[in-house]
Parts: structure tokens; C-alpha cells; sequence
């Protein structure tokens, strides 16, 4: 849009509705601070990451998995473990750094299966319509149909215990919800002039739709991406404490497993830290979410304000 | 009004069908070997064979005369002799295969069915000079080829089939194998794992539960009651409370009350399921030792993880009904209400209730299946035997007719209540039996 507004030379006071948003955005106390804070889990990740691989590049046991019964127990105090130990003498601080790496694994590779799923599917039954479109909303009502937690469980048992389980289980059956809105969006989009005109300039279908109509549909992907991750952190730590998710690594789910039999005879740190970490992110995941909605949906903002 | 139900209901086929169709490759194609899985490689392959004969596991997938059997595992003979080690006269030679020289008994893992057909394929070569001859029951001799060659040998078992029927007879040479298989004949092409699972499902019969040893549907019976016990209090109570909150915050809307709900809700919201449960067995249970923490005895067992239930939905369905009130609450005809001088309670309870009772009406339906897969973690905590618990169980043991079962049957029950969510519509709406 710009350029051509420029060579007509014609001023556009007109802001795009991503700067629109951003500034909307950063206007919110509230939101820059979830921002803030996503931001913070996301280089805790990172640096749990980091630590992973550095200790399996060095084909050594990883400090966070090393028991040290000497250390039981350890209340949380100023020190070497200010989070206090677990039950096998493993400092909790650690144990809840690796547990946001895989938290954040669970939901960037989830989001990563679903959300293209989605789109793409989306897109199609949106754009075509037809035959395509009625075989797409056949596809989607199935899943739809199939309880959410019941289906996830049981793609994570035909897969297996583990992390792939809980990759396919979430990323598979949560797909649907964007597709639905990205299909209603593409088929409003679809009439719009704009679309009309890419057409009559004899573009491609593929190039309208990805170029042209996603663009514009972006918005709803943003925030849905912001929505599922948290979802897909409250998922990962059910099933990681049920025992059919992740193994052998400090997971959120299986701290509060762990932590759970210990909290009757006192010990409440590794309970209180682990719910407390995982409620800041889903907080933070959640309020962001409807910032983001409330900013990039101008439809929202002139009922509400 | 008819012509819709008609219409609605003949769109609800495909769905099921979808359903039917994504189980089928969930649990049958995707799945890999059931009986594996559930039974763990440390047992014979006739303990596989009798679990994949009882749930049709070894018939074709969809189409076909052939189906599976493991009285002979399928070998490729690339690095070692596999199930063959140990056979007198068959020798695992790197690069070329296995050599059989002389008699080389065939190792059946058990007996084959009497007068059943078989089909075994091999890929062979076989030096010139040498002959050999396979011994099903009946004679089959095998061609001389100096390049490895595939062919596949038909033959029928004997009324009496014992372990070592089969025999490879070699004289004059060695004969060399890459490859074996053998599969068992089924009378006809359509007795497949598909029709063998819609036929199933036409006889409401849902197989065995290989971890309890019962029918699925005496299990789900069961389960049903404690379920049910458990989660329709909860679907009361959570709507109700959620209904009355959202209520009040349209009338005290944008008031310290309406904001401090929101916020409430959010927060509800973003607490773990799994910390409103260990939180409240801990504290309400142990600490203040309210209520029991384990059983299903009497109606007194069920408090704690009712309200659990409620407060943990509470936030979701607060935040979704207050929406709806504030949707409904800009409508002209609400505007009209107030500017007559009707009074904001009597819009809200008069006007703005009965008009939202549609979306509620589609939320409490659409959550009735639910009511029927019951609640996974507030039942395995609590110790309700209900369908939650069976479903923890048997995904825990990997019991796959029980988690077919129960997807299929949530499933279908969801397709229902959507269908009578939109009847519900179009009874209630006639706008909607025009489109």
C-alpha cells in the first residue's frame, strides 16, 4: 500500500494495524508487563537449553538429574539451593529452569504442527470452497466431535510415553479452532475488491491466498498462537503428572507428582515453586492473549472502549 | 421444522462415519501391533496370535485374502538369521543370506490351522545342480535361479497341523534365502479389520479389556453411575454460579465488581487443575480434614471434588457468559427497553437472560459428553470408579479397546448433542430453520 500512496504523492496519516496495535499494546500497563515476563521464561528456556545440550555434548549426567541424598529436603534459604532440594537432594530452582525448556518446547513444536494444519487447511476451504471446503469442514467437525483431552491421551498412548506423544497428542487435535476462523475470515476476505483485482490481474491461486488474503488473516493467528500455548503448557503438565508425557526429565508435571506426597509431611517448596512458575506463564500466556485480541481486532475495540 | 430435523440428521452420517473412520486408523493402522503393546514383547507369539484373534487384529486392514500370522516371524535375513538361529542345517552367511544345506525344519512358533490356506514368500537363489523342495503338506519343489528370485508358494494345512510340518529339503547344493514370510488365507476379501470393526460397532460390542478381563460394555456400565454422580453436580453447579456472576457483572458493569470478577476469572482460569486438586485435598482434606480424600461411599466423598470441579471451570465459563450478556446488552431492542423507563433489573432478567439462554442453552449441551467421559484427573484422585478412572487406567496399561471404546462413544455423543444444540436453535429461533 505504501509505495503506491507515495508515488500519488497523496499523505496517508493512516497507521498500518500493526503499528496501530503495538501502540495500542504498549500503552497497556498490563500487557507490556505479561510481554515482559513471557520474555524472561522464553531466556530461561533458552539458557535451560543451552544447559542441556552443553551437559549431553559432554556425555555427562546433568547437575539438575544428580541425586544427593545428603541434601535432602533442604528448606529454601540464601545459598547454593535457594529454591531448596527435592527428595533426592536436587536443587528445585534447576529442576523448574529445565522445566521451562521443555514447557516451551511443548508449546513452540505443538504450535509448530498446528498451527501450519490450520492455516493452510483454512486457507483452502476458505479460498475454493466446493468440494474442497465441504471435505475440509468434514475433516474438522470429526476432530471437533472427538473429545479434546481423551483424544490427546489417546494418540500419546498409540505413539508412545514420551515427548513425541505429547508433540502429535496436542499438535494434532488442536488445529481445529483456527482453521474454523481462518476458513470464516478467508471467505469474507475473498469477496473484498482487493482479492477481486489480484485476480483479474491473472495471479495465481497459491499467491492470492498466501500474499495477499494471510496478510490479512494474520491477526487471528497471533493470537491463537498466544491462547494454545498456554494450553499447551497446562496439557504437557497433565500428562507429564499422569505419566504418560515426559520421562527422565524435570518436568513440571512430574515436580508436582513428585511434590505431591511430600506436601503431607511439610515439605511445600517444590509445590508452592512449581505452581507458582507455571501459573505466572499461563497468566502471563492468557492476558496477553486477550490484550492481543482486544488490539489487533478492531471490531472488539469499538464496542469496548 | 421436518425437513430441518431430516436435513440436520443426514449430516450427522458423515461425522460418524469420520469418527468410525479416525479410530480405525488411530488404534488399527497407526497404532502399530496392539497386542505388542499391551502385552509387552516377554510373551509367545501364540499369547499375540489368541489377542489379535479375538479383536480381529489379524486380518487385512481393509481388503484382501491375506491376512497376518506370527507362527513364522517375517525375516529379511540382513544381519542374522533372526528366529532362525539355531535350525539344524540353516546357517546365517554376511552379504549372502541364510544357507540351507540338507533338511531345515521351518521354525513355527505353533501349529498352524487345520485346513486353513497359507501363503509363503520367499526370495531365493538356488546353486544349478542343487534341488530343493519346500514340504508344506504338499510337495512343492523349488526352481533352480542363479539370481535371487521371488515366489510365492500356496498351500493348505493338514486336518492334524503340528510345529513341524514345514520343511525345506535340500540335496546337491545350499539353498540360499533373503527373505520369508508367511501369511495366513481368510475365506473372504471383505473379512477385514474394518468390517470386522464397523461390524462391532453395529452389535454395540466393544471388545475385551485386556488389562481387567471384562467386556468393554460391562466396564463402561459401570462407570457410567460414578461418573455421572460426580460430574452432573459439578455442570449444575459451575453453570448456575457462572450464570448468576455473569449476571452480575453485566448489571454492575464496569464497576470495581465487574472488574475485580474479570480479573478473578482470569486468574481462575490460569490456576492448574492439578493445584486446585492437591491444593484442596491437601489443605481442606489433611490440614483442616473436612472432607475425605479417597472412596466413593457415600454422597459425602463426592464434596470435595465437586467443588473442585466447579471452581476450576468457573473462570472459563464466568469470562465466556459475561461476554454473551455484554453482546446482548448493546442491542437495540434493549436500548428501547431502558429509554420506555423498563428498570435495568427488569431488562436484565427479562430481556438480556432470555435472550442469552440460546448460547447457554448451546454451552450446557455441548458440555453433556463430558458428563459422560467423565473427568480423568478428579477421578483418579478422588478414587470414584468412574469412566475418567477406567479411561487413566487403560491408557496407563495401553488397553486398546477400552480408549477406542471410549473416544468412539464420547465421540458420537458429542455429535448428538451438537445435533441437539441446533435443534434446540431452531426450535428456539425460527431464524434459524430458514437458512
Amino acid at each position: 500500500m505504501k509505495p503506491e500512496a507515495d508515488k500519488l504523492g497523496v499523505e496517508m496519516a493512516g497507521r498500518s494495524l500493526w503499528a496501530d496495535a503495538w501502540r495500542q499494546l504498549r500503552r497497556s500497563r498490563l500487557a507490556m508487563a505479561c510481554l515482559w515476563i513471557i520474555g524472561l521464561y522464553a531466556v530461561a528456556a533458552f539458557y535451560g537449553e543451552a544447559l542441556y545440550l552443553y551437559y549431553h555434548w559432554q556425555d555427562a549426567p546433568a547437575p539438575y538429574n544428580v541425586p544427593h541424598l545428603a541434601l535432602q529436603y533442604q528448606a529454601p534459604a540464601l545459598g547454593a539451593h535457594p529454591l531448596g532440594t527435592d527428595g533426592l537432594g536436587r536443587d528445585i530452582g534447576a529442576r523448574l529452569l529445565q522445566g521451562v525448556r521443555i514447557a516451551f518446547q511443548v508449546g513452540i513444536i505443538t504450535s509448530l504442527i498446528a498451527i501450519p494444519i490450520g492455516v493452510i487447511l483454512g486457507c483452502l476451504a476458505g479460498y475454493f470452497g466446493g468440494r474442497t471446503d465441504d471435505f475440509i469442514v468434514w475433516l474438522y467437525s470429526t476432530f471437533a466431535s472427538i473429545p479434546g483431552l481423551l483424544f490427546i491421551f489417546a494418540i500419546a498412548m498409540v505413539v508412545g510415553k514420551g515427548l513425541l506423544g505429547i508433540y502429535l497428542g496436542i499438535g494434532l487435535t488442536t488445529w481445529v479452532n483456527l482453521c474454523r476462523l481462518i476458513r470464516a475470515e478467508v471467505i469474507k476476505h475473498k469477496a473484498r475488491p482487493y482479492v477481486q483485482a489480484a485476480r483479474a490481474l491473472g495471479l495465481s491461486h497459491v499467491r492470492i491466498i498466501f500474499r495477499h488474503i494471510l496478510p490479512n488473516v494474520f491477526h487471528i493467528i497471533i493470537v491463537s498462537f498466544t491462547l494454545r500455548f498456554s494450553y499447551a503448557i497446562g496439557t504437557e503438565v497433565f500428562m507429564s503428572f499422569l505419566g504418560i508425557g515426559v520421562q527422565g526429565e524435570p518436568s513440571w508435571g512430574l515436580m508436582i507428582s513428585n511434590a505431591r506426597l511430600r506436601l503431607w509431611y511439610g515439605v511445600w517448596w517444590e509445590m508452592a515453586f512449581t505452581t507458582l512458575v507455571i501459573f505466572v506463564i499461563v497468566l502471563a500466556f492468557n492476558l496477553l492473549g486477550d490484550a492481543l485480541r482486544d488490539a489487533l481486532d478492531p471490531r472488539l475495540r469499538t464496542r469496548d472502549n | 421444522m421436518l425437513r430441518f430435523v431430516i436435513r440436520r440428521v443426514w449430516q450427522m452420517i458423515p461425522t460418524v462415519f469420520g469418527v468410525i473412520l479416525i479410530t480405525f486408523l488411530l488404534f488399527n493402522v497407526v497404532g502399530g501391533s496392539p497386542a505388542l503393546m499391551t502385552l509387552g514383547k516377554h510373551v509367545t507369539p501364540r499369547a499375540l496370535e489368541e489377542f489379535d484373534e479375538v479383536r480381529g487384529f489379524n486380518k487385512p486392514l481393509i481388503f484382501g485374502w491375506w491376512g497376518k500370522t506370527r507362527a513364522l516371524a517375517t525375516e529379511t535375513f540382513e544381519h542374522s538369521a533372526g528366529s532362525w538361529r539355531g535350525v539344524t542345517n540353516a546357517e546365517f552367511v554376511a552379504g549372502a543370506g541364510l544357507r540351507l544345506t540338507g533338511e531345515a525344519p521351518v521354525p513355527l512358533a505353533f501349529p498352524l490351522l487345520p485346513t486353513n490356506t497359507y501363503r509363503l514368500k520367499l526370495t531365493y537363489r538356488l546353486a544349478e545342480g542343487a534341488s530343493a523342495v519346500f514340504q508344506g503338506l504338499e510337495k512343492q519343489p523349488l526352481e533352480f535361479s542363479k539370481v535371487w528370485k521371488t515366489v510365492v508358494l500356496d498351500f493348505r494345512s493338514g486336518a492334524r497341523p503340528t510345529e513341524t510340518d514345514l520343511v525345506f529339503r535340500v540335496t546337491g547344493g545350499a539353498l540360499e534365502l533373503r527373505a520369508i514370510k508367511l501369511q495366513r488365507g481368510v475365506g473372504q476379501p471383505f473379512d477385514s479389520q474394518l468390517v470386522f470393526y464397523l461390524n462391532q460397532i453395529r452389535h454395540f460390542d466393544f471388545g475385551m479389556s485386556s488389562s481387567l478381563n471384562q467386556p468393554v460394555s460391562t466396564l463402561l456400565k459401570q462407570g457410567i453411575g460414578p461418573s455421572l454422580t460426580l460430574m452432573l453436580p459439578i455442570l449444575i453447579g459451575e453453570e448456575v454460579l457462572a450464570i448468576v456472576l455473569a449476571l452480575a457483572c453485566a448489571f454492575y458493569r464496569n464497576t470495581w465488581l465487574d472488574r475485580s470478577l474479570v480479573i478473578v476469572a482470569v486468574a481462575l482460569m490460569s490456576i492448574n487443575y492439578l493445584v486446585w486438586i492437591v491444593g484442596g485435598q491437601f489443605v481442606l482434606g489433611q490440614k483442616l480434614g473436612w472432607f475425605p480424600v479417597w472412596g466413593y461411599e457415600s454422597w459425602f466423598y463426592l464434596l470435595l471434588p465437586v467443588l473442585i470441579g466447579i471452581i476450576s471451570g468457573l473462570g472459563g465459563n464466568l469470562r465466556f457468559y459475561r461476554t454473551i450478556m455484554l453482546d446482548e446488552m448493546y442491542k437495540d431492542y434493549i436500548r428501547t427497553a431502558l429509554a420506555k423507563g423498563v428498570s435495568k433489573g427488569g431488562v436484565l432478567f427479562k430481556h438480556v437472560l432470555k435472550n442469552a439462554m440460546i448460547p447457554v442453552v448451546t454451552n450446557v449441551v455441548i458440555a453433556l459428553p463430558f458428563l459422560y467421559t467423565g473427568n480423568f484427573l478428579l477421578e483418579s484422585f478422588f478414587g470414584i470408579p468412574g469412566l475418567g478412572y477406567l479411561g487413566i487406567n487403560a491408557i496407563n496399561s495401553s488397553d486398546v479397546d477400552v480408549v477406542r471404546a471410549l473416544v468412539f462413544i464420547g465421540s458420537v455423543l458429542f455429535v448428538v448433542a451438537n445435533l441437539v444444540t441446533d435443534l434446540l436453535y431452531a426450535w428456539l429461533d425460527p431464524r434459524v430453520r430458514l437458512e
